[in-house]
């Protein structure tokens, strides 16, 4: 788990091309949208490509959107949950 | 034969789609864009040398991208939200057919991304992603 919440900070760093920062600077339980990391809605469509892209994930409608990205926790027990499934 | 008009809001001089070749709304759209002499933005752009400004093409793949969607874009507002490693490799010129191509990458939350490139005879004229936002 804290292997994939590693690699999750990772995929978000690159695929938002937040250059200059590590994963270490990301908080696991601070908000990605708004405060926190402060994502914008075109931020999210690239995380939902970027999350399908590494991970097999599909986050098909808002509602597990609106969940998934609550924080990189939540983003990273959603990924595990569904990467199997 | 796509009913452009009937799809699209934009008209002239703002219309940049002339013809849909191939449509699977969701999937993937070529069009076509016939460039000529007469075209107001060219008058100006530039008055010796008249070439489509990067900026238009980018739009023209825009408004390609709407044929996407299935349903008619009146009545919806649709905006541009993003542009993404947009490259400009070769002019286009008077008299080039372009060939609009756009595939659909994905959708959330309202915004739609795509690939879009932009060829004359085989050759590439713009390469670009596109967000557009639908309402």
């Amino acid at each position: 788990m804290t292997d994939l919440k590693q690699r999750v900070k990772e995929m978000i760093i690159d695929r938002l091309k937040l250059e200059g920062m590590t994963p270490d600077q990301i908080e696991d339980q601070a908000p990605l949208f708004g405060e926190g990391l402060g994502l914008d809605s075109i931020d999210a469509l690239e995380l939902v490509l970027g999350i399908e892209q590494v991970f097999g994930v599909k986050i098909e409608d808002e509602a597990s959107g609106t969940q998934a990205f609550r924080s990189v926790e939540a983003l990273t027990a959603f990924i595990a949950e569904h990467r199997k499934a | 034969m796509t009913d452009i008009a009937g799809h699209l809001p934009h008209r002239y001089p703002f219309l940049l789609v002339d013809r849909i070749l191939e449509r699977e709304p969701g999937v993937r759209v070529v069009a076509e864009k016939l460039v000529t002499a007469g075209e107001p933005h060219l008058q100006g752009h530039f008055p010796d040398r008249p070439l489509v400004p990067g900026v238009l093409l980018l739009e023209m793949l825009a408004q390609a991208a709407g044929f996407l969607e299935a349903d008619s874009l009146h009545g919806r507002a649709v905006f541009l939200a993003a542009i993404q490693d947009a490259r400009f490799k070769a002019p286009a010129l008077p008299g080039d057919r372009l060939r609009l191509e756009v595939a659909l990458e994905g959708t959330f939350g309202g915004l739609m991304k795509v690939r879009g490139t932009a060829t004359c005879e085989g050759r590439e004229v713009c390469t670009a992603s596109l967000m557009v936002k639908r309402s």
